[in-house]
């Protein structure tokens, strides 16, 4: 960590030592973190740098295992988001505090009405008058009784500004605040900051798109694996130097052995793909053989991308064609075409966590195994145990219930419920998220295993030293659409990122 | 099975309870009178009771037993033939389940709505339809579907049993039924699994209604006579039976030897009421009491299935 | 996403609620089918019809704002007109006897809400519980049958008029005006959208989500119960299964005039025209002399339609 020598006034928020462990992971070790008054401080690094939880643990959300935070320097305490509002410290949400069929107004004094001279009664022409006065000078066009439904994204933003300066507060903390903005609100909502900035307000501004940040910062911190790599200042500091300090861990596993030489027959072939879910014109392909990466930074659209490509998500352009054959429809022809999709979420979208081990291995293959539609128990607690050894996914018994899986073997049971599915084309998202270093290796043998086979295997990995260790080649995508495409002696951690980053 | 064997020893209980308690309980004929009764539930719940384990539900069975036995009703009447009747009834249930599953998957109602709606809009039908009259005197070999006896045993039971089997067959020996509990246990993870979700709730819900019309025609040769109220007292004993029987309301879990243990215990409770001669009014409120004790039991034991280990 | 410039008359269709289409047709229709329709006497029957609907109408609104539901209401409606024409029939005032049939209808909705908010159980299957106990009630304590003798008060009450109004209509209003005042300039009134549309907004802010979600269900329980004034007057007795099936008709409306199940969404004023919806068509069925079985298969076909029109609205303002 290197130092500030400068003598400053005292920090609004300061974050002293501030370390954070989950089952497994470090999240923060040993974090000091200074805001001040007036200045927009930026918090930059990689997914899972630790950025979302350095956040969290200023609004309560999460408490510290040590190290303590001070206001105005005096020690305090944050228990809970009401604490934090409570110290003048905001964040800006997009969704997450907004009623939809209320008006501005009425969100921005959620829980804090004010009173008419009726008793019970509310003063709406107060709160109207109050609201719009907090609006002015964020430059909002809208009328303060519009229903928050109604609004852009940008909008609300305002809408939850106003809301946090109601309250008082002088820290904003704002998560990827452009992230949904078109360029002209954005330079709206610099101005904003700007104006805050004029006011006093400390401002923390979380962002990984560099031009913003170079326009808009005043100090800078990076962090990397939980751990405070840097405080810089924009004008002493360059792109490159960033990614170098964001970047920066050797790889100290080799999880592949032996990259794809010769990949075999197109198993994928995705052209000119939009999705309703905001996917623009991407074009990728797998061939049999091949772990293809797709890397980019949170919001990105891999995902969303995955989702379309399966079917999960609607098409509205474009073509998708598996080996030989045309693909239309959605989850159930993939599967039949011999697609397997492993979600981001594994609890929720991929296993039934009150059913069995043994059900949960056999939902997707059913038709292939059955195909006339009768189910032989004997036959399928066959299939099921020949997968649970040759997958060594550790379990008591086949008819335990998923739930009480470790994380390492209940993402096996994703990932193999697509073997009795014939499945050839594999769509990983996020497959090792949570999972220990055996278990990482583990399922990395496994995806070699597969690609000898002749199979193909889309990965979406955010470790990017895992993407790069393990990939024959990568595609890197921005803003829902593919920005570049690195093979195998390109492919490298500043590579990518500078790809994934490079907003212009 | 989800605990059955804990609701086997509840039944168990009930009956001693009551062979305790009055001598009429433990005879031939009270027994075999509570097994017909209970088969006649069964019947009408066995269906619902698998959009239950999808996740979903049916509220307009007992409106659809009406309206499917008074079709039934007036084309034995004007046709003479048991079986051209049989088959109006059937029918008319099938259409009726078709239409429910068409109003939540294509319209994509929430199931509680789409069927509560058809609950009444099905009732308003057979209102108008019966136009206030009753039919009965039906023949007496099709009344024997209903209140016969074969070697003794009433010919529900037999029904029964072959619809237990069936649904037993249906639920562990295909695909479909398989993939119902994936649906109704986390239907996202079973729709990106490569299950045809919304064929199979169309699926279930023409069972529900299937099973309705053939429950209508048992009732209605039980009940010798046919009017537009037949099916108004069915629907709260038929959710009754599958919830205390074990099947979630939150789906994926449960079955149809639970529906019928619970349709039994319901209708012991019901006939130990009667048998005590406590008067029949209280029926309704006993009935609701014990669905929302089998719910509460639900969530208490769903949430402790969630939650980790 | 808009698929192209929406053209002028369909901008305006989208702007003008759908269900005040629903009634301008429906009153259209009927006034040039049906020569007895348009009545001054007739219009005022209407009215005074849809009151006691309008009445289970308002806090249904208020409770599927909440993305809940309450089926119990004509059972506890109906058990409150017992306990009321009881409470008359042993020598109590009108006021007395109401208030014990509201006392009675708050009992449940608290029953219900705190099944729901506490007990975490789907809101249609707890009000489905408390359904048929309400309706057990009722039936063990007349036997089936209706409770007369309810002497003179209250039907010289129920058929008052003021300044040409009768009474019934000028209780309904007067609850429009209770209800009105509550969800829109209140506490209360502002945390109902929240509660179906982000309940975690409201923990956030500080408030007691909980004692609100619950307030709403007894509110409609209370109201249901008082609702029982305007029926025992009508009906000049109370009897345990006379308004079972209203709250379907009562939902129906709240559809109709624009509310919809969808993250709190929702418009007092349409559950006043879907209510007046509702008893146009009922009406208008009747004076055709359809049989009145077919009413509810009519209501059904009503909401289907309120919700294609509703959908076609949508789309042409370019929602998706």
């Amino acid at each position: 960590m290197i130092p500030e020598k400068k003598a400053e006034k005292t920090p609004v928020v300061e974050m002293r030592r501030i370390s954070k462990h989950f089952p497994g992971v470090r999240a923060l070790d040993d974090v000091s973190v200074s805001v001040h008054g007036g200045e927009v401080h930026v918090l930059l690094g990689q997914n899972g740098a630790g950025k979302s939880t350095l956040v969290k643990t200023l609004y309560g959300a999460y408490q510290p295992d040590a190290g303590e935070v001070f206001v105005d320097g005096r020690p305090v305490r944050i228990a809970s988001p009401a604490d934090a509002r409570r110290l003048g410290i905001a964040v800006i949400f997009q969704e997450f505090s907004l009623v939809p069929y209320l008006d501005v107004a009425q969100n921005i004094f959620l829980g804090r009405e004010l009173r008419g001279r009726l008793p019970g009664m509310l003063d709406h022409r107060r709160m109207h008058e109050e609201a719009r006065r907090l609006l002015a000078p964020l430059g909002a066009g809208f009328a303060t009784d519009t229903l928050v439904h109604r609004l852009g994204v940008a909008e609300q933003q305002i809408v939850e500004i106003a809301k946090a300066l109601s309250q008082r507060a002088r820290v904003l903390v704002m998560d990827e605040p452009t992230a949904a903005l078109s360029e002209r609100e954005i330079r709206t909502l610099f101005d904003i900051i700007r104006g805050l900035k004029a006011e006093g307000a400390a401002i923390v501004y979380i962002s990984h798109r560099l031009r913003e940040i170079f326009d808009i910062g005043d100090r800078m911190t990076v962090l990397r694996d939980g751990r405070n790599v840097a405080a810089l200042r924009p004008a002493e500091t360059s792109v490159d130097e960033l990614v170098r300090l964001m970047v920066g861990r050797q790889v100290t596993t080799t999880y592949r052995q032996r990259f794809c030489g010769s990949p075999g027959d197109p198993l994928l072939d995705v052209r000119n793909l939009h999705s309703r879910s905001g996917v623009a014109d991407v074009t990728v392909s797998v061939r049999a053989g091949e772990i293809v990466g797709l890397a980019g930074l949170v919001g990105s659209g891999r995902t969303e991308l995955a989702r379309a490509i399966f079917g999960a998500d609607h098409r509205s352009a474009g073509s998708v064609r598996v080996g030989t054959q045309s693909l239309e429809g959605g989850p159930s022809a993939a599967v039949a075409a011999g697609v397997g999709l492993v979600p981001e979420d594994r609890k929720a979208q991929g296993l039934a966590l009150i059913r069995s081990v043994r059900d949960n291995l056999l939902v997707a293959g059913l038709r292939h195994l059955f195909p006339g539609g009768w189910y032989r128990p004997a036959a399928a607690a066959r299939s099921a145990a020949d997968l649970i050894a040759r997958l060594a996914i550790r379990t008591p018994s086949p008819t335990r219930l998923v739930k009480f899986l470790s994380g390492g073997n209940q993402q096996k049971i994703v990932i193999g419920k697509w073997f009795t599915a014939g499945a050839r084309l594999f769509i990983f998202d996020e497959p090792t998220r949570g999972i220990d270093v055996a278990g990482k290796a583990d399922l990395y043998a496994l995806a070699e295993e597969l690609v000898g086979q002749g199979a193909g295997i889309l990965l979406i990995n955010s470790e990017l030293p895992e993407l790069v260790a393990v990939c024959d080649r990568a595609y890197v995508m921005r803003d829902k659409r593919i920005v570049g495409h690195l093979g195998r002696a390109e492919l490298s951690e500043e590579n990518i990122l500078r790809l994934a980053m490079h907003h212009g | 099975m989800r605990s059955v064997g804990s609701r086997l020893i509840v039944l168990a209980v009930l009956s001693i309870g009551l062979a305790a308690a009055t001598n009429a309980f433990l005879t031939v004929s009270n027994l075999l009178n509570v097994l017909r009764q209970a088969s006649l539930t069964f019947l009408l719940a066995s269906g619902l009771t698998l959009t239950i384990v999808a996740a979903g539900l049916d509220l307009s069975v007992g409106a659809n037993v009406g309206l499917s036995a008074c079709l039934a009703a007036t084309v034995i009447k004007s046709t003479g033939s048991i079986a051209a009747g049989v088959a109006a009834g059937f029918v008319c249930g099938v259409v009726i389940g078709l239409l429910n599953g068409a109003l939540i998957t294509a319209l994509r109602l929430p199931p509680f709505i789409a069927t509560y709606g058809m609950l009444w809009v099905l009732h308003g039908i057979t209102y108008w339809y019966m136009a206030g009259e009753t039919i009965h005197d039906f023949p007496q070999g099709f009344r024997s579907i209903g209140s016969g006896y074969l070697l003794g045993v009433p010919v529900p039971i037999y029904l029964m049993a072959v619809a237990l089997a069936a649904g037993g067959l249906f639920t562990r020996y295909t695909t479909y039924g398989y993939e119902l509990y994936a649906v109704g246990a986390n239907g996202e993870a079973a729709r990106l699994s490569g299950v045809p979700v919304r064929a199979r709730l169309n699926l279930v819900y023409m069972l529900s209604g299937a099973m309705a019309g053939l429950a209508a025609i048992v009732y209605l040769a039980r009940l010798n006579s046919a009017e537009a109220d037949i099916g108004e007292p069915l629907t709260l004993p038929a959710i009754a039976a599958v919830l205390i029987g074990g099947t979630s309301l939150f789906g994926g879990v449960g079955g149809l030897f639970g529906t019928l243990v619970g349709a039994t215990t319901l209708t012991l409770v019901l006939n130990g009421m009667n048998l005590l001669a406590i008067n029949a009014n209280w029926q309704p409120l006993v009935t609701g009491a014990i669905v929302l004790i089998a719910v509460g039991v639900d969530i208490a034991t769903r949430q402790r299935m969630e939650s980790r280990a | 996403m808009g698929n192209g410039a929406p053209f002028v008359p369909g901008r305006v269709f989208s702007k003008v609620p759908g269900v005040a289409y629903l009634l301008v047709v429906l009153a259209v229709a009927f006034a040039i089918f049906e020569s007895r329709f348009a009545t001054v006497a007739n219009l005022l029957n209407v009215g005074v019809q849809s009151s006691i609907l309008l009445l289970l109408a308002l806090p249904m609104t208020l409770i599927i704002m909440t993305e809940g539901l309450d089926l119990s209401m004509g059972a506890v409606l109906s058990l409150s007109t017992v306990v009321m024409a009881f409470a008359l029939v042993n020598g109590h005032s009108v006021v007395a006897a109401v208030a014990r049939g509201a006392f009675v209808g708050l009992a449940f909705g608290a029953g219900n809400g705190l099944l729901v908010v506490v007990g975490r159980i789907p809101p249609f299957v707890a009000t489905l519980g408390t359904l048929g106990i309400a309706q057990g009630i009722a039936l063990v304590a007349t036997d089936g049958q209706s409770v007369v003798g309810v002497g003179a008060r209250l039907p010289a009450l129920y058929r008052a008029t003021w300044l040409g109004v009768p009474f019934s209509i000028a209780v309904a209003t007067a609850a429009y005006l209770v209800f009105h005042t509550l969800l829109y300039h209140t506490r209360f009134g502002t945390y109902v959208p929240a509660l179906g549309g982000n309940p975690d907004a409201l923990v956030l802010a500080g408030v007691r989500a909980k004692t609100y979600h619950m307030a709403v269900y007894a509110l409609g329980g209370l109201t249901a119960g008082f609702a029982a004034l305007l029926l025992t007057g009508r009906m000049n007795s109370g009897h345990p299964i006379a308004a079972i099936g209203m709250e379907f008709d009562a939902i129906a409306a709240v559809i109709v005039g624009g509310t919809s199940f969808e993250r709190g969404n929702g418009w007092l004023p349409g559950t006043v025209l879907g209510v007046l919806t509702v008893g146009i068509l009922k009406n208008g069925v009747d004076l055709m002399e359809v049989p009145s079985s077919l009413q509810v298969a009519s209501i059904g076909l009503l909401v289907i339609v309120a919700l294609l029109v509703d959908q076609l609205r949508g789309r042409l303002r370019g929602r998706a």
